[in-house]
């Protein structure tokens, strides 16, 4: 594997990240950052040149007033308010951030919120309804004990889902390769693989 | 069959689901950074790019202009905050800014606060600063460390563990191994961010902070702040994991709290991953000489362990791990010596298994040298020096069944159809070594208070100021008051995690669930009391004039020992309550008078294993296979299988959870964790998910875990040993020496990485 965008080597676990999620997303350059606050500084309240943007997420609109450097991950956590997505590095490394965008899996921290203007968003709050069933997924992650803290686990979920849509869960070995995007430290893996065998069950 | 949820054996806990499950799956858990505070400002800390010196300007105009900033907290900003003492409420005695110099790499500078992530983000990005720099001297090895004994400096070692003559006994062995190991320093990474958020509301401070300790960071926080305890509240109801590193208070807390009050508004501040590597402490680097001498039939007859820590400039810290291993065996004779070495870092902290991981490593590894050395199974040199009695005060185990860990565990992983000599397993491409090592943790316990309340429709509420850092406390808490008010865990909630509740001790050292389950044990058994004297004293009703002592709470029903039932709800209902709530307050035996009146202060005063007249520990047998291969020397470890005997087992799903869990990460710790320092300029060259090594799933094989029934009601009327940080205890020795097993290469220092095994052996 060469170079990413940024700069900086590609490691075996982004590698796979990129490769299971078939992801589009690229690591965001300081340089790009930079550039951003250049363009926008000055033309806002405090300055920071706030834009609107529409994002809609779980089958709801939000209008959401943003400084365009805001990730999709920081926009669904800080503006939207569904804190059931986790960040857990910011830079693409640990997956507590997948969400869906148009059905595929993607990290939320490696896209900007502007970037996904009119696309469907998909959270762990978006899985099942409040209080109603579970989806199989979040069902077999119970029934599996499959996390411990559980920080890491809506981030599984999401990624354990789109892991059974692609026809990645076909063997317990083909599963841990697709699911090694999300770094779980508690080291509930064993279990984790067994939920989605699970779940997929039905499917496969 | 689900592997999750293992039948109970007798004196084991149903595998009941967790009672947070729920929210869990469904991202409803509150961690401290998704409480929702209105009107939020954001901090981004700014620390410093060099190791040693001092700063000699700090240049903030950028950031003061960057749009969006509202203020920037560095020094002489901080003369109101009192510096922290090092010790168990602050894990460095280095001030918030108190003074310009610097004692280590990403050494906290300035905070900077403004209306969005983003404009905080690039205004301390823009920050510069002038050092008059120092040669900084980092690492064990390093010139300039200054060296000394550590008993009696530090808090966990009193005086060397020592007994007989070891030289004498070590000159007189027919068979003897001297060797050195290392182990490298790593960082616990928990996937959680750390983070602070500080909101104040007419003179009063809450905090908002994942934490293993709610009421020792609330006393801390009072005390750096200039405040009375209760000014303060600190909240933290789930952890994203900690593995010891959110136990003691950093100096982030007070700088972030200063900032809020200044600036009359909330400010967070989650702190980035890299940032986390070097505000936050580690587990330090060790180094070790063991020699072992043992008679031609394997039994040991001297054993000395000297091992050197490293630590800052500031503190004296050290773990000691040399308390467990000299107690391990029937050892003859026995001596010790522990070091620190000062160097220019951050003060070390906790790190899962603090002592153990990195001590009983090198003692282990150095048993398996022996075996070989005496042509014996290392499985049976074990058995053979297995004693029920510890050799340093000669004080018996309160409870050891490490020899029924071994055989249960070796008939699992069919250790004996293994050829015991080095390279000789192999399937195709692979090289396969099997190894095996002692896995223990010693018991300790805790003052701790809980509150149970018992509602006439049947549910309980349990709280206790304990925290859920994915042990599983909630449920083990919530289980224990369900069992002994007759009630189902459905009925019971479990409130914890906020100083606002009944003080629980830190959640360090594996002691929560013992000390925890002891309290709610107590508090419900006052509740019980009182209900049965409720339904005794009734004028009318089933139970009326029945004998209290012989009542007992089953299924909603409170029975009488002639038979005689009534539901619960009728008793309370007939008494007129509409609840029935106790407090209660454990205090373990052998631990101060004023243990609880501390433990209100912040203070949680452990009764440690090696203080109390039978020493308590928890045991296991561990087992892994690894697989080489014999070209590219990859190493791939297939199975790992451990078989514990730790007490009463709460829940044998969490439980299981928990040692599967502490396995994958003593074989992360030995195969792949290391926090790499430049030695030119001591920086951590590996601050992030990428470089610092965490096993992902693709890198975990199968994981057996096998509980033992085990009964042990001395150490705690839970009779709860904890089990926390037993299994990742004795899986990095297991581990070398499979790759000796399955090589003929003996590693001594970890982590083993392929680029050890290249070249140089003949096993291929
Ligand atoms: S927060 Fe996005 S990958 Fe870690
Ligand atoms: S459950 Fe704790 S990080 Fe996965």
């Amino acid at each position: 594997m060469t170079h990413s965008v940024a700069g900086a080597g590609m490691s075996r676990r982004t590698f796979i990240c990129a490769a299971a999620a078939s992801t589009t997303a690229l690591p965001l350059p300081a340089g790009a950052r930079a550039a951003a606050a250049r363009q926008t500084a000055g033309s806002s309240p405090h300055g920071a040149g706030l834009r609107s943007v529409d994002l809609r997420i779980n089958h709801q609109d939000y209008a959401l007033s943003l400084d365009p450097r805001t990730t999709l991950l920081d926009a669904i956590r800080d503006h939207a308010g569904l804190t059931g997505t986790k960040k857990g590095c910011g830079h693409g490394q640990c997956g507590a951030c997948t969400v869906h965008v148009d059905g595929q899996r993607i990290l939320a921290c490696m896209t900007f919120a502007l970037m996904n203007h009119g696309r469907e968003v998909t959270t762990i709050e978006g899985l099942s309804e409040p209080g109603g069933a579970l989806h199989p997924m979040q069902q077999a992650f119970i029934d599996h004990d499959a996390f411990q803290c559980g920080y890491c686990t809506p981030g599984q979920i999401m990624s354990a889902v789109a892991c059974v849509r692609e026809g990645h869960a076909h063997s317990a070995a083909q599963i841990r390769e697709y699911m090694s995007g999300n770094l779980c430290r508690c080291a509930a893996y064993p279990n984790i693989v067994a939920a989605v065998q699970q779940a997929a069950a039905p499917e496969a | 069959m689900n592997p999750a949820t293992p039948a109970p054996r007798e004196n084991q806990g149903a595998p009941l689901e967790r009672v947070d499950a729920r929210l869990k799956v469904t991202g409803e858990a509150r961690y401290a950074a998704d409480i929702a505070v209105a009107n939020l400002a954001y901090g981004v800390l700014v620390t410093s790019t060099v190791a040693r010196g001092a700063v000699s300007e700090l240049s903030l105009e950028a950031a003061r202009a960057t749009p969006g900033v509202l203020d920037i907290v560095s020094y002489d900003d901080v003369r109101e905050l009192r510096k922290p003492t090092f010790g168990m409420g602050s894990y460095t005695s280095l001030g918030p800014l108190h003074e310009r110099r610097i004692f280590h790499d990403g050494q906290i500078m300035a905070l900077v606060v403004a209306e969005t992530y983003q404009a905080a983000e690039e205004a301390a990005a823009s920050v510069t600063a002038r050092y008059a720099q120092e040669p900084a001297s980092a690492e064990l090895d390093s010139p300039g460390t200054e060296e000394l004994d550590a008993a009696g400096k530090v808090a966990m070692l009193k005086k060397d563990p020592a007994s007989g003559d070891f030289e004498q006994a070590y000159q007189a062995a027919p068979v003897r191994i001297d060797a050195e190991y290392r182990t490298p320093t790593q960082t616990h990474n928990p996937i959680e961010l750390f983070s602070t958020t500080a909101v104040w509301s007419d003179g009063q401070l809450t905090v908002y902070e994942p934490t293993q300790s709610v009421y020792g960071f609330r006393s801390e926080i009072a005390k750096q702040l200039n405040l009375d305890l209760a000014q303060v509240r600190v909240v933290s109801p789930y952890v994203g994991g900690s593995f010891g590193s959110k136990g003691p208070l950093t100096p982030r807390t007070a700088i972030v709290a200063l900032a809020a009050r200044r600036l009359g508004r909330p400010v967070r501040c989650v702190v980035s991953r890299a940032q986390g590597f070097t505000t936050q402490p580690y587990r330090a680097p060790t180094r070790h000489h063991i020699r072992l001498g043992a008679t031609r039939d394997g039994t040991i007859s001297a054993f000395s362990h000297e091992a050197w820590e490293l630590t800052s400039r500031l503190d004296n810290y050290a773990v000691a791990g040399t308390k467990t291993t000299t107690r391990l065996y029937g050892y003859g004779a026995v001596a010790s010596k522990v070091r620190i070495v000062r160097a220019d870092r951050q003060t070390p902290a906790f790190m899962r298994s603090p002592p153990e991981l990195p001590y009983v490593f090198p003692l282990e590894t150095a048993l398996d040298e022996l075996a070989y050395a005496l042509g014996m199974d290392p499985l049976d040199l074990r058995l053979k020096n297995d004693s029920q009695r510890e050799p340093i005060e000669g004080k018996p185990f309160s409870s050891r069944h490490l020899k029924e860990c071994y055989e249960e565990g070796a008939a699992a992983f069919r250790w004996r159809e293994r050829n015991p000599r080095p390279a000789s397993m192999r399937e195709g491409d692979w090289l396969i070594g099997f190894g095996c090592a002692t896995a223990v943790y010693p018991t300790n316990v805790a003052a701790a208070a809980a509150r149970v309340r018992l509602a006439a429709d049947g549910t309980v509420r349990v709280q206790s100021a304990s925290h859920e850092i994915g042990t599983g406390i909630r449920t083990v808490a919530g289980q224990m008051a369900a069992e002994r008010l007759g009630v189902p865990l459905a009925a019971v909630s479990v409130e914890m995690g906020d100083t606002n509740l009944p003080p629980a001790p830190t959640s360090g050292g594996s002691n929560s669930t013992a000390s925890v389950c002891s309290a709610v044990l107590k508090a419900c058994d006052q509740v019980r009391a009182r209900l049965f004297q409720a339904a005794s004293a009734a004028k009318s009703g089933p139970l009326a004039g029945r004998d209290v002592s012989r009542m007992t709470l089953r299924d909603g029903t409170v029975l009488a020992g002639d038979g005689a039932s009534q539901p619960l709800q009728q008793v309370l209902g007939a008494s007129g309550a509409g609840a029935i709530e106790e407090y209660a307050e454990f205090v373990p035996s052998g631990a101060p008078v004023d243990a609880m009146q501390k433990l209100y202060r912040g203070q949680t005063t452990m009764v440690r294993s090696e203080e109390r007249p039978a020493v308590s520990f928890a045991f296991g047998a561990e087992f892994v296979e690894v697989r080489i291969h014999a070209r590219t020397r990859e190493i791939r470890v297939p199975r790992l299988l451990g078989a514990f005997a730790a007490g009463r087992i709460m829940n044998t799903r969490t439980a299981r959870s928990q040692l599967m869990g502490g396995m994958i990460f003593g074989m992360s710790s030995a195969l792949l964790e290391s926090t790499e320092l430049d030695p030119r300029s001591a920086r951590i060259v590996n601050a992030d998910l990428q470089d610092y090594l965490v096993p992902v799933n693709a890198d975990t094989g199968t994981v057996e875990v096998i509980m033992l029934s085990e009964t042990d009601t001395s150490v705690n009327p839970a009779g709860v040993k904890g089990l926390g940080e037993l299994g990742d205890v004795g899986t990095n020795a297991a581990l070398a020496n499979a790759v000796f097993h399955a090589t003929g290469k003996r590693l001594r220092n970890l982590p083993i990485r392929l680029e050890d095994l290249l070249g140089g052996d003949s096993a291929a």
